[in-house]
């Protein structure tokens, strides 16, 4: 075991130092900056997308009907001043209970729908409480309160203005929607990382065949531990590349206030801290899968071009991944969800979703060891078929995959 | 007592579809010896050394490797040089011989120590830190000799590893190939240019069509075939030929042809008597030519030695 974590590291080191040592990762790890550019030119359409986030919540006036009628009233005129994308929530009416203060408590952290404002108290008592996200709301809130009575005041001249009370109070729980989004980021996040990294292990046994460099390799070690080094190999420069990323956005997140605000409102289910070391080792094991199923296929490739036309195909395995796993974050618990989080090639997808939304700790650990597992055969199945195709110990894959569809159209047309 | 030998192998038998590439080869490599496998283009060579060493498993057979059924769990005892050379082109050369050593469980920093003399030795010291892309093909085949060895392994195969390098580097090869030797390690290599088999090797085998045709020492060798004879008449008649041997063919004011089984001192007698005297008589041992074109046929040793030209040309 030593010596095959030994050699299979000699196999990692040279392709890492191969990998970064070179103007062109230069270009990878800055290609990032071309999206942000474009983010930029496009920023208004940008800040549109964020905004749109707001048509989920909803802001609640807790008063009496006459009062609640004025209050409509002046809402449709005051929101007729907001353009579209930038208006405020929609506001709902409800009529008070016995204690408006703890039915606004409630609404607040009500985990179902997502409420960031409550105005209660009626003309001569006002408060506004809020979640720490719905600052903007309440202002809204207290303007339309100020405007709705002030403007009745000065129908029966006279009184003073009573102004709200503002509250701002903590979720104690995080959102269905914070946590849904949650799950639906990191899976996008682990999605696109898994992506554009994974892809890249197609090739990498093509250098080797180009340059002959295969035999001495083959030669020396177990295949295994030439696919397993090459995999860790380029695992590490996607691990640099995202740790590079990872740590500009960590930088930038902690120059932005409300930072904690926000992150409160994501609270996943097992908790931030665990749920981030768990993004990051499935987004290990993500990689590792699908990188091993494209290592085991390139090296099959006899040429740059087929390699290329496999391209597609694999884009389109990890879609069909990302499709089946994002399906099961958005119904968790479901059939579906528990096939996305056996499979194995959706299952890290499918997991760091589940650990947004689910407490339980030890489904990721029998899930870790079971990728792990996979990781192991799918080298171990590619490795022989490399043996028995490329070193030609037996018909090359491709060549029998064509024989057996010649054969197979051979036999119907007969 | 009999040391056991580095290699042997047992009916080896390797198809490509169904072509049978390599048909029932069997070899034994003793101790300690240096032994060539020789054969023109295509013979399966190649794919005898690869079965041996474990890269491709053969069809059937059965072959022992330093004691051993299963050649990969001694891969670190074992030195190889392909037949396609290939080095990593962005490498140094002595980063690079330390990589193939770091392959076989040497570490890095005895494999740079040794690469630095190991270059310094073979003349390419001034080299050590240039990339592969940047030596020439003959000297990166060189450096990947040398990483091919710098592990000091006890059983080196060489696949042609004369092919592609000028008379000087050929010379130091050899010097290379037995100063190994005389470390006590095995060497077996392949190649089809007869000199050096014939100058090396301690034993060989001819490979030609996948089948073993010959196995034995260079001199047993020779010994499968009658001395030659050289003849030169004082008087060149007629009715000569018909006295000489059936084989006897034109050369040089000669004629040449095999001593005949009972030996020379009957025909002198007879060509004497005859009047046709002897002006001149010289017999030869068989060179490994002849044995080859014995065992394999005139046109696959001329296919051969053309090949081996082209070679030295190159
Ligand atoms: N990977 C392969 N696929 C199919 N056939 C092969 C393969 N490798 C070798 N062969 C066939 O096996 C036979 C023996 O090949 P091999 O390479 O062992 O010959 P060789 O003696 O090394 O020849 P050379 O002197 O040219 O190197 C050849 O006829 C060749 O066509
Ligand atoms: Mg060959």
């Amino acid at each position: 075991m030593m010596r095959f974590l030994r050699k299979a590291a000699v196999i990692a080191r040279r392709d890492f130092l191969a990998t970064v040592f070179t103007p062109a990762f230069l270009m990878f790890l800055l290609a990032p900056l071309f999206m942000l550019a474009f983010a930029t030119v496009g920023g208004t359409g940008a800040r549109m997308i964020a905004d749109s986030g707001d048509e989920s919540r909803t802001i609640v006036v807790i008063a009496d009907a006459p009062l609640a009628a004025q209050l409509d009233a002046e809402d449709s005129r005051m929101r007729a001043l907001f353009p579209e994308p930038v208006a405020p929530p929609p506001i709902e009416i409800r009529t008070p209970g016995r204690d408006p203060g703890a039915q606004a408590r409630a609404l607040i952290e009500n985990e179902s729908i997502e409420i960031v404002a409550v105005l209660f108290g009626g003309v001569d008592d006002p408060h506004i409480l809020f979640a720490p996200d719905g600052e903007r709301s309440a202002n809204y809130l207290g303007a339309l309160f100020e405007n709705t009575v002030e403007a009745e005041r000065a129908a029966s001249f006279g009184g003073a203005i009573a102004v709200p009370e503002r509250e701002t109070i903590q979720r104690s729980a995080a959102t269905i929607s914070g946590r849904q989004a949650t799950g639906f980021t990191a899976l996008f996040v682990l999605f696109l990382l898994t992506l554009l990294l994974a892809g890249q292990t197609v090739s990498v046994l093509a250098e080797e065949k180009g340059n002959k460099v295969i035999e001495i390799l083959a030669a020396a070690v177990p295949l295994e531990t030439v696919f397993f080094g090459k995999l860790f190999g380029l695992f590490g420069v996607a691990l640099l590349f995202v740790s590079f990323w990872g740590g500009i956005i960590a930088f930038g997140l902690s120059l932005m206030p409300d930072t904690g605000a926000a992150l409160a409102a994501l609270d996943p289910a097992i908790g931030f801290g665990p749920f981030l070391a768990l993004a990051i080792v499935y987004f290990g094991m993500g990689y590792l899968l699908l990188g091993a199923v494209f290592l085991a296929v390139g090296a099959q490739a006899t040429s740059m071009r087929e390699i290329q036309m496999l391209s597609l195909p694999i884009t389109f395995f990890q879609m069909a991944m990302f499709g089946f796993a994002s399906a099961a974050a958005a119904a968790p618990g479901s059939a579906l969800a528990t096939a996305a989080e056996l499979f194995p090639f959706s299952s890290p997808f499918a997991m760091a979703a589940r650990g947004a939304t689910d407490p339980a700790l030890w489904p990721h650990a029998a899930a870790i060891a079971w990728q792990i597992l996979w990781v192991s055969i799918t080298i171990a199945i590619g490795a022989r078929l490399f043996r028995k195709g490329v070193l030609k110990s037996g018909p090359s894959f491709f060549r029998s995959i064509g024989k057996y569809l010649r054969c197979g159209r051979g036999s119907k047309s007969a | 007592m009999q040391p056991a030998p580095a290699l042997s192998a047992n009916g080896l038998v390797k198809y490509f579809g169904d072509k049978r590439a390599v048909d029932h080869v069997d070899i034994l490599v003793p101790q300690g010896s240096i032994y060539g496998i020789l054969g023109p283009n295509g013979a399966g060579k190649t794919t005898t050394l690869r079965m041996l060493l474990g890269i491709i498993d053969p069809d059937e057979g059965h072959r022992e490797l330093l004691g051993t059924a299963r050649p990969r769990s001694v891969g670190d005892r074992v030195g190889y040089l392909p037949e396609e050379r290939g080095l990593y082109p962005g490498m140094k050369a002595r980063e690079a011989i330390a990589f193939m050593g770091a392959l076989r469980g040497l570490d890095w920093k005895t494999g740079r120590e040794r690469a630095d003399v190991m270059l310094e030795a073979a003349g390419l010291g001034a080299s050590a830190y240039e990339k592969i892309k940047k030596l020439s093909k003959g000297m990166a085949q060189f450096v990947q000799l040398l990483g091919s060895i710098v592990h000091r392994p006890d059983l080196i195969v060489l696949d042609e590893p004369f092919s592609g390098l000028d008379p000087v580097n050929q010379g130091r090869l050899e010097d290379i190939i037995l100063a190994e030797r005389d470390r006590g390690a095995t060497v077996l290599f392949s190649t089809h240019i007869m000199g050096h088999a014939e100058r090396l090797c301690d034993r060989l085998a001819i490979i030609a069509g996948g089948k073993r045709r010959y196995e034995g020492s260079v001199d047993e060798a020779r010994a499968t075939l009658p001395m030659q004879a050289h003849y030169e008449p004082r008087e060149d008649g007629g009715a000569l030929a018909a006295k000489l041997p059936a084989d006897a063919v034109r050369d040089n004011g000669g004629y040449r042809f095999a001593v005949p089984e009972g030996g020379m001192e009957a025909l002198l007698q007879q060509l004497l008597d005859s009047g046709h005297g002897i002006a001149g008589l010289s017999l030869e041992r068989p060179s490994l030519h002849d044995v080859f074109v014995a065992l394999v046929g005139e046109e696959t040793v001329e296919r051969m030695e053309a090949d081996s030209d082209a070679e030295q040309s190159a």
